[in-house]
C-alpha cells in the first residue's frame, strides 16, 4: 500500500507518556553545544526543539502503519514548525498525538505533512509540531 | 509568570553570528540525544541509497542550533513561541576530524505587541541550508 490523500485526517492513539528528565535535557543541550543556564540547575527547562524527541515518537505510528507503506530510511525532513504554549520542563509527563494533515504524491516521492500535538497527562497543551516529510519511493521494480 | 526585563528589539537589528562545526561524531551524538537513528545520518551507504552524496546531519540539529542565535540573545528560551524552517539543502558531513562549519545569523524583521520576528539564515559553504526560517519570540 502507499499513502494517499484518503489518509488525510487519520489520527493515532496517544504515545505512552514520556517523562522529561534532567539528564536527557542535559544530553540534548550538549548535542546542540548549548550552554544556556536555563537547561541546567534546579528547575531546568528543555531546549525548545527538544519537543522533537517526543513528537518523533509519534512518527513511529506512521512508519508502523502497514497501510501507508512508509519507511524511515527513505524519509527526509522537508520542513518543521513548532508552536509552544509553554516550555517543556523536567518532570513533565508528555504524550503525543499524530494527525496526517496533507498528502501530495509527486512523481518519485510523497510529501506528507503531519501535526503532532504534545500535552501533559493533565491535559495541558504544551507544543504543536508540524512536519513535512519527503518520502522517496522504493527502487523501481520493487513492490512496496 | 515571572517578570523579566524587556529585551531591546528594533526592526533591522542584526543578532550576533554563530559558527558551529558539525562532525560525524557530533551527528551520532545528536542521533542519540534526539533518538533519531535514521541511518542516513551516520552511514554513507544508507545516504547514497536515497540519492544523497553521503552522510548528512539531522535537519533538526541545524534547526536546533540555529535557534541559539535567538536564545543567546533573549536569554530565556521560554520566550520563544513559534519557529519554522524549511530544510532547503542538506548539510553534508565529511568523515574528517574537523567536519564542516555551519554559519548562523539572524535579523529582527518585525516587532508587534511584544513579539519580535527574527529571520534566521544558515549557510554551509555557499549553500543556504535553511529557507524561510523564522522565529517569533516575546521581548516584552
Amino acid at each position: 500500500m502507499t499513502i494517499s490523500e484518503t489518509h488525510v485526517g487519520r489520527s493515532y492513539p496517544p504515545t505512552p507518556p514520556y517523562r522529561i528528565s534532567r539528564a536527557k535535557i542535559a544530553e540534548f543541550a550538549s548535542a546542540l553545544g548549548d550552554a544556556n543556564p536555563a537547561y541546567s540547575g534546579e528547575t531546568p527547562v528543555a531546549p525548545p526543539t527538544f519537543a522533537v524527541v517526543i513528537s518523533s515518537q509519534a512518527w513511529g505510528s506512521l512508519f508502523d502503519d502497514p497501510e501507508l507503506g512508509l519507511a524511515l530510511h527513505r524519509t527526509v525532513h522537508g520542513d518543521q514548525r513548532f508552536t509552544w504554549t509553554r516550555p517543556l520542563r523536567e518532570g513533565d509527563d508528555v504524550t503525543a498525538v499524530l494527525t496526517i494533515e496533507k498528502v501530495r504524491n509527486r512523481g518519485t516521492a510523497d510529501m506528507v505533512t503531519v501535526r503532532v500535538d504534545l500535552s501533559t497527562l493533565a491535559g495541558e497543551h504544551v507544543c504543536s509540531a508540524t512536519s513535512t516529510l519527503l518520502h522517496s519511493h522504493p527502487t523501481e521494480g520493487a513492490v512496496a | 509568570m515571572t517578570a523579566t526585563p524587556a529585551i531591546a528589539a528594533a526592526v533591522g537589528d542584526q543578532l550576533p553570528v554563530l559558527e558551529v562545526a558539525i562532525t560525524r561524531g557530533g551527528a551520532v551524538r545528536y542521533a542519540g540525544a534526539s533518538t533519531d537513528f535514521n541511518p542516513i545520518h551516520w552511514s554513507d551507504t544508507a545516504a547514497r541509497a536515497i540519492g544523497l552524496d553521503g552522510v548528512i546531519v539531522h535537519g533538526m540539529w541545524t534547526m536546533g542550533t540555529a535557534l541559539r542565535v535567538v536564545t543567546d540573545w533573549v536569554g530565556d528560551p521560554g520566550r520563544v513561541v513559534d519557529y519554522f524552517v524549511r530544510f532547503s539543502r542538506p548539510v553534508k558531513v565529511p568523515d574528517t576530524a574537523d567536519g564542516v562549519v555551519v554559519r548562523f545569523s539572524g535579523k529582527v524583521t518585525q516587532v508587534v505587541e511584544g513579539v519580535a520576528t527574527v529571520a534566521l539564515e544558515a549557510t554551509c559553504g555557499d549553500d543556504k541550508v535553511l529557507a524561510a526560517a523564522k522565529v517569533e519570540v516575546r521581548v516584552d
